[in-house]
């Protein structure tokens, strides 16, 4: 369990843009991405290293609970981190970014990193975003953009090491509020805890860090 | 955390497609031999498990039989078996993320009925995992999450048992419903609203009889400790070094509110019943309501008021559900502390354990032992009546455990019940009670019939209503507006509620929106007007946030069904109010440039950002007490002003505000902000005529390189640029149109013919880098042009600013640098000397009789609606003979009297300003005698405006007869309303606008129509609005005149007329605390007067009514002019009329 840092993420966007399949092709490298199988999963966590540091993210999805303002509100507010993700083949989940991102920046705290990803980049020939749209939505709103694919597994891993690459920065500048918990982001256990853990699950995590 | 180096232990050698029936049969094959965990089979069996995942769902998007197998085999059976052999964390997460998977995934409704149908899920969920372990907490909470996002009518029989009572996912669930872990939270929270959401009567039953008391009194609890910790954090953090907590104990409030709403609106009754008794009567009332009153050294007192307001503007914000907010109003409303003693007292002769019913006391027991406890009180009776089916009798059976329940209380020596087994019968009786209180305060309010009486008699029982009284009071503002801006917020979040009854407020003239009434409450107005004023004083502690709410409330109350019925008295109240932060801006004023910009940006920022309210209640900012330091970070409208800059950026939003509200209740428009309407000005693709223009050739090359050849025009407030329009000689289509105050215009180094020319939008957050809306280079034909274009600008942009600043000075009623020359399409010369000279005129007349110069002034600069009065005047002012000879002026008027009054205006207004020479002003003069009978508004308006000059002693000798001009009043009254057909709250510029769009400039007349003609306004378009204004802008001696003078009764007033000019402001001193709501009575003379008028006013308030109705129906009365004569009049010292006869009513406009 020796971590550094927590950080926890959601994924927001349109319910069918890919959201849990991306979550579940970043945490578990084991389900492989095949033709005919859609997999996701609505929570996941993974080991990564910045800086020499080990980094545990945690990541909720938050799909199905729209309806409840409260669920929403409570989540946005826990956060450190947010995907928010279009299809690139459904112009619909890329014009509703702006719904998404009025919301996310009412509820989260200020310093929430958020990511724009417009997934489905394996789809080029269904395409309706172009590339260039997202980039200049995320400039325009000071987002970090990124197209994914959660069947190629394509820029998944950049996605969201770059996001926590941006907390972690913040935190080393001071911005964030590292001991208060609130912000999506905890200090891990003492040193100590390393040691008593058992060797299974050590090994567990070392090869969790290893596929990075 | 699961390595690939160890993936597809399980896969090799057997089959190619993982994705078979075959592949399952050989991963069974494998569970079947490994059916211990060990330490080295526990990659093999974690990579089985995750296998078989994949096979189930590629299964059910793709070959049925695949289930079939894993059901026949009942290979669940295998999973729950290694999860009991205390297999380690590594195995335990890896079947969690198994079952997360599979039950998300699953699309097919009868493969989800085949995973469910044998229990095992619910094994699974009672299992004792190790939730020290958050990785295992977090998989295990989304394994519960995702099992109640499945959740129907359907499938809750999977989960819910009614034979033995059992819903586990709920039950374990909600124990972790105060988990340390804010994620671990929420999925609690989302569970049980799924919970809910389903409709099925017996689970939901089962949830309100067996869990709903204990979980509800823990979360209230858990809620008030959140609320204890939040008030702790307040007053212990003065310096606002803690906000990030502070701001999340607040966002966590909200949390809980939003939760609790959720609920709510679900709709679910009975479960509803026990939420809402539990929040009124072990949260709200003791907690947040009891606090408003207790005092700050007894024990009882839990948290401050301060926080206690804030917390409940919150709940009426948030939570709409009419039971419970409408009891919690009334409380607030009309209740007095005995709904906490009165409650212990009902509660004695029953249970004497309830006593604290209505206390904020801790659940005697933890949720997970009370759970425990229900569930098997519930096992005891299932095992007597097996097939027990029918709820009522259950219902009879719960009751019977009550009996155990106090019991036990008794032993514990608690004094909460919060058993599993008190129902709602208890709940009835606790919220009959508050209804019963309700009722008797029903009728002691309904006895009275008037509005005066309702307040009397809230005075005389001000005893009775401590909450009540509590937040009246504490919108006193003399030392700070700390408490004033919970009140105001309360307040208004009440008014908002749809939950609240609005007979409610209505009973205490609360104001509701969209609600028609006849009366406000005077106690609040005079208090909300009191705190307006102290907003206006040059130390007044009042944030500009509590002041705009403080407007939106006044204008709630007095505003009605488009009637305006505040009384005369506050409203001349309010106009004090107004004049003072007048006169806190001029303090501020200066002739500088960023003055106008401060001005402007400020203008912009009060119009797009308008207050929300529920967005302020959410900054727990403002619960710490109000600072000036901008190091807080909080938001300008949020503290007080630090520094001079934003003392005078206060000064200039105090005096917006107060402004824009006195035109409201008035139901005037505001015609002088913002300095530039948008539709005043040139746009692109307009078509202007460029006849009499200097333009200049230009090549224009944007920044990314496009290149056009342009003409390069400068107006009065705008640069554009032009390209000749195809169709009409000298006419151009404008391609660009910026404003020149916002113009940077530099060389260029290299060459000696270009300029680069810097637009930028204006934007209303000072800190905001300036958008560029034009950034290019402009290159003329030769160096000369350039320098020509460039001084042009240069002197375009002083004098585009200069005009704004005269028209900010004259706004202010300061006095005004004359400008030597002002640029514009086809404009006369005249037109640009009038306008400074007016403004000396006005200013020459020193501080003596500066009442006087101020309602004249107030009205003058116009420029807003000047231009459609400029259309009107075109005719006369092109006209070549001045109007010096008086036949060659009443020709004019003639012909222009014929066509349609709003031209007469204009023309006479016309003359005016030209008539600065005694023989020009005979000449006018005459013309009003010509015109008087065909245009009496007009002249009105008019000779009201000649006031300044008729006013200087000198010329009012001269003019004796000028007193004259003004129409008696009962001719204004009876023929005026025939010949004017306007109704009574249409403004000269309404007129005007009906008459010609002022916005757009019709082609053929006059060029200078887009441009505001300033001499030409400066007279016209107001004089109407005087009317109104005019009664404070003239305070009268001594506050109780004030009342007299203002009302319609006053026409029958006959008192001898007080001092014509005193400039006491009645507001200065604190006059409202009288009962009567009316302003303190100075000793002396005065007081008999005033005891006279007392005594006629009941009639005259009557005989007020019927004008007024009368006015109502007759609309085309010339009202709003009378007054300003009136005005005007009075300022002349020596010429005295009686006021009461030349005041006219001025109706409920």
């Amino acid at each position: 369990m020796a971590y550094a840092y927590l950080f926890k993420y959601i994924i927001i966007g349109d319910t069918g843009v890919g959201k849990s399949c991306l979550l579940l092709q970043f945490t578990d490298k084991r389900f492989q991405p095949v033709h005919d199988l859609t997999i996701g999963v609505e929570f996941g966590a993974r080991m990564i290293t910045i800086d020499g540091k080990q980094i545990k993210l945690q990541i909720w999805d938050t799909a199905g609970q729209e309806s409840f303002r409260s669920i929403t509100r409570s989540y946005y507010r826990g956060a450190a981190g947010a995907l928010l993700v279009y299809d690139i083949t459904r112009r619909d989940t890329f014009n509703h970014l702006t719904t998404w991102l009025e919301d996310a920046r009412q509820h989260s705290n200020s310093n929430m990193v958020i990511m724009l990803i417009g997934n489905k980049s394996d789809l080029e020939s269904r395409r309706e975003v172009k590339k260039e749209e997202g980039e200049a939505f995320a400039r325009e709103h000071g987002l970090v953009f990124m197209e994914t694919s959660a069947k190629t597994a394509s820029n998944v891993e950049e996605a969201f090491i770059n996001t926590a690459k941006e907390i972690y920065e913040k935190i080393q500048e001071g911005v964030f509020d590292i001991n208060n918990e609130a912000n999506g982001i905890k200090i891990g256990p003492q040193h100590a805890a390393t040691n008593s853990s058992l060797p299974g699950s050590q090994g567990a995590q070392q090869a969790g860090g290893g596929c990075c | 955390m699961f390595g690939r180096s160890r993936s597809w232990v399980g896969g090799q050698g057997k089959s190619k497609n993982i994705h078979s029936l075959d592949h399952l049969k050989y991963l069974y094959h494998v569970l079947t031999k490994n059916t211990t965990v060990t330490d080295h089979n526990r990659n093999l069996l974690v990579e089985t498990i995750r296998s078989i995942t994949e096979i189930l769902i590629w299964g059910d998007q793709n070959d049925s039989s695949v289930f079939d197998f894993f059901l026949e085999k009942n290979m669940f059976a295998f999973f729950l078996n290694i999860l009991r052999q205390k297999s380690g964390r590594y195995v335990c997460v890896q079947l969690l993320q198994t079952l997360n998977i599979l039950f998300e995934n699953i699309s097919h409704e009868t493969s989800l009925y085949y995973l469910l149908s044998n229990n095992h899920v619910n094994s699974i969920i009672v299992h004792k995992f190790d939730f020290s372990d958050e990785e295992i907490m977090a998989y295990y909470i989304s394994f519960l999450k995702t099992l109640s996002l499945k959740l129907n009518n359907h499938t809750v029989h999977f989960f819910y048992n009614e034979h033995t009572n059992d819903f586990a996912l709920y039950t374990e669930a909600i124990k972790f419903f105060n988990h340390p872990e804010s994620m671990v939270r929420i999925a609690v929270r989302t569970i049980t609203l799924n919970v809910y959401k389903v409709d099925n009567q017996h689970m939901l039953h089962y949830i309100r009889d067996k869990t709903a008391v204990p979980y509800f009194s823990n979360l209230v609890w858990f809620i008030g400790s959140h609320v204890i910790e939040l008030d702790k954090c307040v007053q212990t953090d003065e310096e606002h070094k803690n906000r990030g907590k502070l701001s999340d104990l607040v966002a966590e409030h909200l949390d809980h509110l939003h939760y609790l709403n959720d609920i709510l609106i679900i709709n679910c009754e009975f479960l509803n019943d026990v939420l809402t008794d539990h929040l009124l009567n072990r949260l709200f009332l003791p907690l947040y309501v009891y606090s408003l009153v207790t005092q700050e050294q007894s024990e009882d007192r839990k948290i401050t008021p301060q926080v206690s307001l804030y917390l409940l503007s919150q709940v009426f914000l948030i939570i709409h559900y009419q039971p419970l907010v409408n009891a919690l109003a009334d409380v607030i409303l009309n209740g007095d502390l005995s709904v906490f003693s009165a409650q212990a007292e009902h509660n004695a002769h029953k249970t004497s354990a309830n006593v604290g019913v209505r206390r904020f006391t801790k659940p005697p027991e933890s949720l997970e032992r009370s759970l425990e406890m229900s569930r098997q009180r519930g096992r005891k009776r299932a095992q007597k009546r097996p097939n027990y089916k029918n709820v009522g009798e259950e219902e009879e059976e719960e009751r019977g455990g009550v009996d155990e329940g106090p019991e036990e209380d008794k032993a514990k020596g608690t004094e909460a019940s919060s058993k599993g087994s008190r129902t709602s019968g208890d709940t009835e009786e606790i919220e009959m009670v508050v209804m019963e209180k309700c009722k008797i305060s029903d009728t002691l309010t309904e006895q009275n019939i008037t509005d005066e009486e309702k307040s009397a008699a809230r005075a005389e029982g001000q005893q009775s209503r401590p909450f009540l009284d509590m937040v009246y009071n504490a919108l006193d503002c003399t030392e700070d507006d700390y408490h004033a801006l919970f009140v105001l917020c309360l307040l208004y979040a009440m008014s908002h509620s749809k939950g609240i009854n609005p007979a409610l407020l209505e009973k205490l003239q609360l104001p509701a929106p969209d609600q028609e009434r006849a009366s406000y409450s005077q106690v609040l107005v005079e208090r909300i007007i009191r705190v307006m004023n102290q907003a206006a004083q040059p130390d007044g502690k009042i944030r500009l946030a509590t002041l705009e709410l403080s407007c939106l409330l006044l204008k709630q109350s007095v505003l009605s069904g488009g009637q305006c019925i505040i009384k005369d008295v506050h409203l001349a109240c309010l106009e004090g109010a107004k004049e003072e932060s007048l006169h806190l801006l001029r303090r501020f004023y200066k002739g500088e440039e960023i003055f106008l910009d401060m001005f402007e940006d400020e203008y912009r920022s009060m119009m797009s950002k308008p207050l929300n309210v529920e967005y302020l209640m959410m900054d727990a900012s403002i619960l710490l007490p109000p600072t000036g330091t901008p190091l807080t970070g909080i938001d300008f409208v949020k503290r007080l002003p630090c520094g001079d800059v934003e003392k005078t950026r206060r000064a200039i939003r105090v005096f917006f505000m107060l402004r824009s509200l006195s035109l409201q209740l008035q139901c005037e428009p505001e015609t002088q902000l913002p300095l530039t309407r948008p539709e005043d000005l040139i746009k692109t693709d307009d078509v202007l005529d460029l006849n009499n223009s200097d333009l200049i050739a230009c090549m224009v090359v944007s920044k990314d390189g496009v290149q056009a050849q342009r003409f390069l025009a400068v107006d009065v407030y705008q640069m554009s640029l032009v390209e000749p329009e195809t169709k009409r000689l000298g006419w151009g289509v404008v391609k660009f149109a910026g404003l020149l105050q916002d113009m940077q215009v530099s060389g260029v180094e290299d060459d000696s013919r270009a300029l680069n020319i810097i637009i930028h939008k204006p934007t209303s957050n000072p800190h905001a880098k300036p958008l560029p809306i034009l950034q290019a280079n402009f290159i003329f034909a030769d160096h000369i042009r350039c320098i020509i274009a460039k001084q042009r600008l240069a002197k375009g942009r002083i004098q585009a600013r200069r005009m704004k600043m005269q028209r900010i000075a004259a706004l202010l009623d300061l006095p005004v640098q004359p400008s030597s020359e002002v640029l514009g399409f086809g404009q006369s010369a005249a037109a640009s000397s009038q306008l400074p000279f007016r403004f000396y005129d006005q200013s020459r007349r020193g501080p003596a009789d500066c009442s006087a110069q101020r309602s004249v002034f107030d009205k003058v600069p116009g420029f807003a609606v000047a231009h459609s009065a400029s259309q009107h005047s075109a005719s006369p002012l092109s006209s070549p003979s001045p109007p010096s000879s008086s036949s060659g002026s009443t020709g004019q008027c003639d012909s222009t009297v014929t066509t349609s009054t709003p031209s007469t205006d204009a023309c006479l207004a016309c003359i005016l300003p030209q008539s600065s020479s005694d023989a020009a002003l005979e000449s006018f003069i005459f013309i009003l005698h010509f015109c008087l009978p065909l245009c009496s508004i007009s002249l009105a308006c008019l000779t009201c405006d000649l006031c300044p000059l008729f006013s200087s002693s000198q010329t009012r000798q001269r003019w004796p007869s000028a007193r004259l001009l003004c129409p008696p009043p009962a001719e204004a009254r009876g023929g005026g309303g025939a010949r004017v057909p306007v109704p009574v709250p249409t403004r000269a510029d309404g007129r005007c606008s009906s008459a010609c769009s002022p916005s757009q400039p019709c082609p053929g007349a006059q060029p200078d129509a887009g441009r505001p003609a300033h001499h030409l306004a400066a007279v016209r378009p107001n004089t109407d609005a005087l009317s109104v204004d005019s009664l404070t802008l003239l305070p009268p001696a001594d506050p109780p005149r004030l009342r007299t003078f203002s009302t319609q009764s006053s026409l029958q007033d006959d008192a001898p007329p007080p001092p014509p000019l005193q400039l006491q402001l009645p507001l200065q001193r604190p006059h409202l605390e009288q009962e009567d709501g009316r302003p303190e009575q100075d000793p002396g003379p005065q007081k008999e007067e005033e005891e006279e008028e007392d005594g006629e006013e009941e009639e005259e308030d009557e005989e007020s009514k019927e004008a007024t109705s009368s006015a109502d129906k007759d609309s085309n009365e010339p009202e709003p002019s009378q007054p300003d004569l009136e005005g005007s009049q009075m300022t002349v010292s020596g010429l005295a009329i009686p006021r009461g006869r030349l005041l006219w009513p001025r109706g409920r406009v």
